[in-house]
């Protein structure tokens, strides 16, 4: 088992940044997932970190191990294709021992690991079969006993699911997490999809434009998001965002005008100047019970989605701002009626113009 | 046949295969015509033919398998037959070993990942193939004149002067010479066909292999050569195919007589001249037909080896 | 991104680069001396023309002693007439064995495939006699009625695999609206199988254009030449006049050198779309 880190890692592709100033730890048995939208360079740091691309600048250490120079075979790596890359020509056996092959691993022992890993994944009776004869999710854990079979220090994972149905993605995500559970191994998960993130996770990055842009527990990103991108990103349905202005500054105290409504809020103390204008995030599960101290927002509803347990109220408010209220389940109102939103100033988020959290510290990245 | 407006409906169309609506017949009656009159009935009737011979009359006779024992062991026909049917395989291997081997290399270095300039390699590099054989034939046969003198010269540019000889028109070189000739015109074909199935192998597949420990000789042996194999066996048929029905280039360079002391004598050539006779030998339809009956089965056979043989065993994988 | 250029990717640059010039040499040989006078033709072969060695009597003599005027409008009726028939007659049967389901369809689809494995050619002797009767010897319409026989297999599988990827849908939707089958061909169908029309010329035109033996026995004379016979005719009977004979060469490289230049991107893309499977 290992830990892994990067060191100001940057990649570029003739003149285009694909990954800027990379700075990273992942500690021996953590299961770190990379999430962010597609183009924003989380495959592309996996793979650095397999070794199947070179890094412009910067440093990758496996086990405390300097790997810039390594090949991935070399590193103690195992990786999970998207498309689980199987060799089609090569039964189940074979595609899992084909690996073992080149580490020079003796007969026996070589068997004695495809058996044990098709124990574990439930694939013993499939052991003969070629790929092409196997459903999505065998092939799914055919990907995954390839990986174990190596007896990796660190598993990466890139985008593993998404080619499967949403039934059989709900069930290897799990399975996946027990995988984690079992073997205590490293992991690194890439993702687009913020649910798989947030149940897997004990570690989230969020990447965007070939930046971390922040770095967390599941849930403290969730609650205390860093920055807009961050506070838009995780969470579903999103967080809203309404436009604010600075009332009034007295030390750490910040009193803000948005929608109509007037709150004081405790702030970082950073330069911030009345008239400044700001946005107000408010995930839409913090908007519905009136409360101690809540604000009302008033608004027409423009659309009601009934999901069972909980019904999404989408309204906007007088000032024009749109916004998604998650209500009970069997909250009385209907489309293009009026509704009042109820909102709790313990529960917004604030974020300056330049879209940073004026509440959380950004701490600098670990390791530096 | 009956039919009527309604059997154009989806649900019909969906459901009739029991009927055979008068549409379908409409579109595939033209094809099935000039298919049938003019590619299989001349093929079946050239099968007839060989089983008949022609007397001084020129009325025609069924002789059953005579023709067929004539042209295997009669010496004035057999010696011929069996040169052109062993030089045709020399021809064969040839183009298997060197054109099918340089296509494949080809193939390999154009499938790089990256590389600079490929698509024009490939534009010309397959550009000889656009010509016709007969041009080919001729353009090499002005190169290789010791007369003109390039090829001699230029082979002494690189001090292998000594090496140049007359080679068309040698009997120990000129099938050889030939055959080279043609694999020169014909390695952009296999090359395409090579590259397209290597570019088809998912990148991934190649990543999983590197991830495995695999080096690039490893590669190549256990993932990616498998994975051609369907089309390797593809470039094969389609090369026996053109092989064994070839005679453009023989006879544009060499003539019908395909010499020097048939040397160069294909079963195509050989075919030319049992049909239309050369010199004092006067052509024969029937004897024609058999030559060309015994073609169709040697194509037939390596058809069938290759589809009950080979195709079968190489399944053609799905990514 | 600074990736240094690795010395593998020069050798394999030199090694591509030296095949291209194997591949290209010999034909450029023929056309840079194509125009230039005898005596430079054997002084010097591998320079270009200049003021002094430049002429194009080679060329007169071509024009002077032989028809590849008529030759080259031959061919060219020849393969185009072949092809338009070709793809019109191929779509439709590839249309009506792709679409409909009917008793025989598949016997049909077994029957048209020996065409693409046997050569038309092992069939000659019989052919000669069939347009010996018609009375169709020495005219294009015996080559036109070959060759179409010959591309029809190899058409007829590569449009009806394309058909095949045209969404169901669009048929279903011009059914629901009443719409007849001939119709549904004729504005639907073959409008969007225009792509495809570029991979079955692919397959279908060169060996026309190129092919020398259906020429040689069916119209060797009476002016129904092709190019390809007129050349080799021609280069038969002035095979010392090396002016003449590299002239009729380079007319009978050219057109090619240039639609081929042309058109490559289609090509390329043809064949390596995997229209052989």
């Amino acid at each position: 088992m290992a830990d892994v880190s990067l060191h100001g890692l940057a990649k570029s592709f003739g003149p285009v940044d694909i990954l800027r100033d990379i700075n990273l730890t992942v500690d021996d048995g953590e299961f770190v997932v990379f999430v962010g939208p597609s183009g924003c360079g989380k495959s592309t740091l996996l793979r650095i970190i397999a070794g199947l691309e070179p890094v412009s600048t910067g440093e990758i250490r496996i086990g405390g191990r300097r790997v810039n120079e390594l090949p991935p075979a070399d590193r103690k790596i195992a990786m999970v294709f998207q498309s689980y890359a199987l060799y089609p020509h090569m039964s189940v056996y074979k595609n899992m021992a084909f690996g073992l092959k080149f580490a020079k691993t003796d007969k026996a022992e070589v068997d004695r690991r495809v058996r044990q890993a098709a124990e574990i994944l439930k694939l013993s009776a499939l052991l003969d079969r070629k790929p092409r004869e196997l459903s999505g999710g065998q092939r799914q854990r055919v990907a995954i006993g390839r990986a174990i079979v190596r007896n990796p220090s660190v598993f990466l994972f890139d985008e593993p699911l998404s080619n499967l149905d949403a039934a059989l993605r709900v069930n290897t995500r799990i399975e996946i997490a027990k995988l984690h559970q079992e073997l205590g191994a490293t992991m690194i998960y890439v993702t687009h999809d913020q649910v798989e993130a947030m149940t897997l996770a004990s570690k989230i990055v969020v990447l965007n434009h070939g930046r971390i842009e922040q770095i967390g527990a599941p849930l403290d990103l969730y609650r205390r998001p860093c920055n807009l991108f961050v506070a838009g990103f995780i969470g579903s349905p999103r967080m809203n965002f309404i436009k604010g202005e600075v009332q009034a500054v007295s030390g750490r105290r910040l009193s803000l005008r948005f929608a109509g409504a007037e709150i004081d809020i405790e702030y970082l103390g950073t330069a911030l100047k009345v008239g400044d204008s700001v946005t107000i995030g408010v995930r839409p599960e913090h908007m519905a019970e009136p409360g101690n101290g809540t604000i009302a927002l008033d608004g027409q509803v423009d659309a009601v989605e009934r999901l069972g347990e909980a019904s999404y109220v989408y309204m906007k408010l007088e000032t024009g701002d749109d916004v998604i209220v998650r209500a009970s389940g069997d909250v009385e109102v209907a489309t293009g009626s009026r509704y009042t939103a109820h909102l709790a100033p313990k529960t917004i988020h604030v974020f300056d113009a330049s879209g940073c959290s004026i509440q959380v510290e950004v701490r600098p990245v670990e390791g530096f | 046949m009956t039919t009527s407006l309604e059997s154009t409906f989806p649900l019909e169309v969906a459901t009739a295969r029991s009927r055979f609506p008068i549409h379908v017949a409409v579109f595939l009656t033209p094809a099935l015509l000039i298919y049938s009159v003019f590619s299989i009935y001349p093929l079946v009737d050239t099968i007839r033919l060989s089983l008949y011979a022609s007397d001084q009359t020129g009325a025609q006779h069924f002789v059953g398998l005579v023709n067929f024992q004539t042209l295997l062991t009669d010496p004035a026909w057999s010696v011929h037959f069996w040169n052109a049917l062993r030089n045709n395989l020399i021809f064969f291997a040839i183009h298997m070993v060197v054109q099918n081997g340089i296509g494949l290399g080809l193939a390999m270095l154009l499938s790089l990942p990256r590389l600079t300039g490929g698509n024009i390699y490939r534009t010309l590099i397959f550009l000889p193939t656009m010509l016709s054989v007969v041009i080919i034939g001729f353009v090499w046969q002005l190169i290789l004149n010791p007369l003109w003198g390039i090829a001699p010269n230029l082979l002494k540019a690189v001090g292998l002067g000594s090496l140049f000889g007359p080679w068309l028109g040698q009997e120990s070189t000129a099938l050889i010479t030939i055959s080279l000739i043609s694999v020169w015109q014909f390695v952009g074909i296999p090359m395409m066909l090579i590259y397209a199935a290597l570019i088809n192998i998912p990148d991934d597949l190649l990543d999983a292999a590197t991830v495995d420990g695999a080096g690039p000789f490893s590669i190549f042996w256990f993932v990616r050569l498998p994975l051609i194999l369907p089309t390797l066996g593809v470039v094969s048929i389609l090369t026996f195919v053109a092989n064994f029905n070839a005679f453009d280039l023989i006879y544009a360079v060499k003539g019908a007589l395909a010499g020097p002391n048939f040397s160069t004598d294909i079963l195509g050539t050989f075919f030319y001249r049992t049909f239309f006779g050369y010199q004092l030998q006067v052509g024969s339809p029937t004897m024609g037909a058999t030559v060309a009956t015994a073609m169709l089965i040697i194509i037939l056979m390596g058809v069938l080896i290759y589809l009950f043989g080979v195709q079968r065993r190489l399944q053609r994988q799905m990514f | 991104m600074n990736r240094p250029i690795r010395p593998s990717r020069i050798l394999v640059h030199l090694a591509l680069i030296l095949y291209t010039v194997i591949a290209l040499g010999p034909i450029l040989l023929i056309l840079l001396n194509a125009f230039k006078t005898r005596r430079a033709i054997f002084a010097d072969p591998l320079g270009f023309p200049d003021a002094r060695t430049f002429t194009t009597i080679g060329f007169d003599q071509v024009f002077a002693k032989s028809d590849f005027g008529l030759y080259f409008l031959n061919s060219l009726t020849v393969t185009v007439v072949s092809l338009g028939l070709i793809v019109l007659i191929g779509a439709m049967a590839a249309w009506a064995l792709t679409e409909y389901r009917f008793r025989g369809n598949t016997i049909i689809g077994l029957y048209l495939a020996i065409g693409i494995m046997v050569p038309i050619r092992l069939g000659s002797v019989s052919i000669l006699r069939m347009m010996v009767e018609l009375n169709l010897v020495n005219t294009l319409t015996a080559l036109i009625l070959v060759y179409v026989a010959q591309g029809l297999p190899l058409a007829v599988l590569i449009l009806g695999e394309f058909i095949q990827q045209i969404p169901r849908e669009l048929r279903d939707a011009a059914r629901c609206d009443g719409v007849s089958e001939y119709r549904i061909f004729g504005s639907i169908i073959l409008p969007l199988i225009q792509p495809a029309i570029a991979t079955v010329a692919v397959f279908t035109m060169v060996p026309i254009w190129n092919d020398l033996w259906f020429p040689l026995i069916l119209s060797p004379g009476d002016g129904k030449q092709t190019i390809t016979l007129g050349v080799q005719q021609f280069i038969g009977q002035y095979v010392t006049d090396w002016n003449a004979v590299l002239a009729s060469l380079t007319l009978a490289i050219a057109p090619i050198l240039v639609l081929y230049l042309l058109f490559s991107r289609y090509l390329v893309r043809g064949l390596t779309a995997g229209a052989v499977k």
